[in-house]
């Protein structure tokens, strides 16, 4: 009981402890922004939360993120600028190929470490650097300007219903991934691979294609965040991944998502990236330093995961 | 391991584990990279290109060594660039108060500084200790938050720009000082890995280490103190850390918040590719070093191939990988033995 309480306790009081600081962050701009920050977070929280289920990582997060934009990006600047086709395909390849490169990093990330039973920390870790190359490389260091801007009006500016984009995109992500982990039996059997991996083996399931799977799944799910990240800033970003891959563990952990396998939700990671967005904005609000707030991530991961632990042994025990 | 009367291995087979042997395919590996680079590159071939090899090379080797101890015995130390980074600055900015304090004694404010640098490594090691043995944390997540924690600390300290002010005997001396050639920080290098390589095997600290990340249960059940030797491992590689700042601090000049952010990655790679196993247990200190020179000499012949340096991110990234894969399947060679 405690445990489910505990996040959404913390993420009030700290909201209404800022607010006694600085109200601004109350304001309803402020809640909307705050939301819409959560989101971008919670689709790489999710990503993250979809591997970590299996007892695996994907260390590859930060970096693809990067290089989904750039790829994104030039290949929507080329076309649109090539052709005197409407601009609408050059998006549209845009975010195929986007998608298409998400699932090429996770395909290498599953294959390889399910396939030849490799810790997929060194894996991913390898992919990192891949990727990092990748995108340094292929922008020239620099981010690619000229993206149509009917990207950045859809995807961030558009509105139905008065809602922004990102949240719809992010929430139908999330909700999808949910879906799928809490309501199928694919999605299920993640849990059991990661919880007892013998046992699911054991029982039937196939454990490298599902393992496969997952990883697959988790990078397409962060080129999509990365896609909605480019069309913020209007531009191809080789910097973009820059701390999310820290930032998507600790929003995992801190949601309730466990390190060992076998445990964690979305709800879990909306909530763990809630409670780091609101953490950032009332730090931003508050004028304190970046290096502080570096400083605070920190400490917070490093409380989240003692409380994953005494968690777990309370799991076992009961 | 039982072994089937009717069944030999077959002429590769044979020929692999000869070949491979106890030390793996590393050697082997660096043997055929410096031979096609000297044929290649002639630059590649000279004596003042291996000197930079070998002094890059040197800082990596004592972190490679430190995050092989952590290994060892199961875990992951993701801190090292950060406790290096924050053992730069707190170095300089001491020595730079005590040698304003006191401009009549630099090596009293050099000492004092390399206390308070290997302070810092120190304090840093036994927090991760800590949680790793006492609480059982994850050693990843932990190692994470405190990079976190410590980088921030060190950038605060800074506010990101270098510190200057470091004596100049401190820099002339144990920087820039060379001894038949090489520089100083090669020659400590040499000496921790060489005590390392004999402290592991023969000395009974060195046993236990071994056996607490082979089998924690064993040992513990053999009467060994685990959660000690934890807590001494991520000690030591912080330490070790510590030192490597402290001699790229003196080479430099100046203290530097954000020394070693490559650092900690290089350093898993450099382990891994040397065979260094992340379930623990197992781990060559000479042959982590020769994993450190395996990516110098990468890196040093993709710089003289003019190979931009985002695009030796992907070859180096490609090689962890490969050199991981390939252990795999040498495990499963052997298994079959």
């Amino acid at each position: 009981m405690i445990s489910t309480l505990l996040v959404p306790a913390l993420i009030v009081v700290m909201l209404l402890g800022f607010s006694l600081y600085v109200p601004r962050i109350l304001f309803p701009r402020n809640l909307m922004n705050l939301i819409v920050q959560t989101s971008y977070l919670a689709v790489f929280a999710t990503a993250q939360t979809l591997v970590l289920v299996t007892r695996g990582f994907d260390l590859s997060l930060g970096a693809s993120v990067s290089m989904v934009s750039v790829i994104a990006a030039l290949v929507m600047v080329t076309v649109a600028g090539g052709v005197g086709e409407p601009v609408v395909y050059a998006v549209v390849l845009g975010v195929i190929a986007a998608l298409a490169a998400g699932a090429l990093v996770g395909l290498f990330n599953g294959a390889v470490s399910a396939g030849f039973a490799v810790n997929p920390f060194i894996i991913t870790l390898g992919s990192l650097n891949i990727c990092y190359g990748i995108a340094s490389t292929i922008s020239g260091g620099r981010p690619v300007f000229n993206v149509p801007t009917v990207f950045s009006s859809v995807f961030y500016d558009g509105r139905v219903l008065n809602i922004p984009a990102p949240i719809l995109i992010a929430g139908g992500a999330c909700l999808g991934a949910h879906l799928l982990l809490d309501r199928t039996v694919l999605g299920r059997s993640l849990y059991l691979i990661g919880g007892n991996p013998r046992a699911a083996a054991v029982a039937g399931i196939p454990v490298k294609r599902r393992l496969v799977f997952a990883y697959v799944l988790a990078s397409t799910l962060s080129a999509l965040g990365s896609l909605l990240l480019t069309a913020r800033t209007g531009s191809g970003e080789p910097a973009l991944g820059g701390n999310l891959l820290l930032q998507s563990i600790a929003a995992a952990v801190i949601g309730g998502v466990s390190l060992r396998g076998g445990v964690g939700t979305v709800r879990h990671a909306i909530l763990g990236a809630l409670f780091i967005t609101i953490l950032s904005n009332g730090m931003n609000l508050s004028r304190v330093g970046g290096y502080v707030q570096e400083i605070a991530l920190g400490v917070c991961v490093v409380i989240a995961v003692f409380l994953d632990v005494l968690l777990s042994r309370q799991r076992r025990a009961g | 391991m039982i072994r089937n009367s009717t069944w030999a291995p077959s002429r590769p087979e044979r020929a692999f584990r000869i070949g491979v042997g106890e030390a793996g395919l590393l050697p082997i590996m660096v043997s055929l990279l410096i031979a096609v680079l000297v044929i290649f590159e002639p630059r590649f071939a000279t004596v003042q290109n291996a000197i930079n090899i070998l002094r890059n090379a040197s800082f990596l080797m004592i972190v490679a060594v430190g995050q092989m101890l952590v290994m060892i015995v199961g875990g992951l130390d993701m801190s090292i660039g950060a406790t290096m980074a924050l053992t730069s600055v707190a170095s300089v900015l001491v020595m730079t108060a005590v040698a304003g304090a006191l401009p009549d004694a630099p090596n009293l404010a050099i000492l004092t500084g390399i206390a308070a640098g290997l302070g810092c490594g120190l304090a840093v090691g036994v927090i991760n200790g800590l949680c790793v043995a006492l609480m059982r944390v994850p050693p990843f997540m932990v190692t994470l938050g405190m990079a976190s924690v410590v980088g921030g600390v060190a950038l605060m300290l800074t506010s990101g720009v270098p510190v200057y002010g470091l004596p100049q005997p401190f820099i002339d001396e144990v920087g820039r000082a060379l001894w038949l050639g090489l520089p100083t920080a090669f020659y400590v290098a040499l000496a921790i890995v060489v005590g390392l390589a004999l402290g592991l095997r023969f000395t009974r600290p060195g046993v236990r280490t071994l056996a607490v990340g082979g089998n924690r249960q064993a040992a513990a059940v053999s009467g060994v103190p685990t959660g000690v030797y934890l807590l001494g491992a991520y000690v030591a590689c912080s330490l070790l850390a510590a030192v490597a700042s402290l001699l790229l601090t003196a080479q430099i000049g100046s203290g530097q918040g954000a020394i070693g952010d490559q650092l900690t990655l290089e350093s898993i790679a450099a382990a891994v590719i040397a065979g260094v196993s992340l379930r623990g247990g197992a781990g060559r200190p000479e042959l982590v070093a020769l994993g450190a020179i395996f990516l110098l000499v990468l890196t040093n012949a993709m710089d003289l191939m003019q190979v931009d340096s985002k695009i030796q991110s992907i070859w180096l990234g490609a090689f962890v990988v490969l050199a991981v894969v390939l252990e795999a399947l040498g495990r499963g060679v052997s298994r079959r033995g």
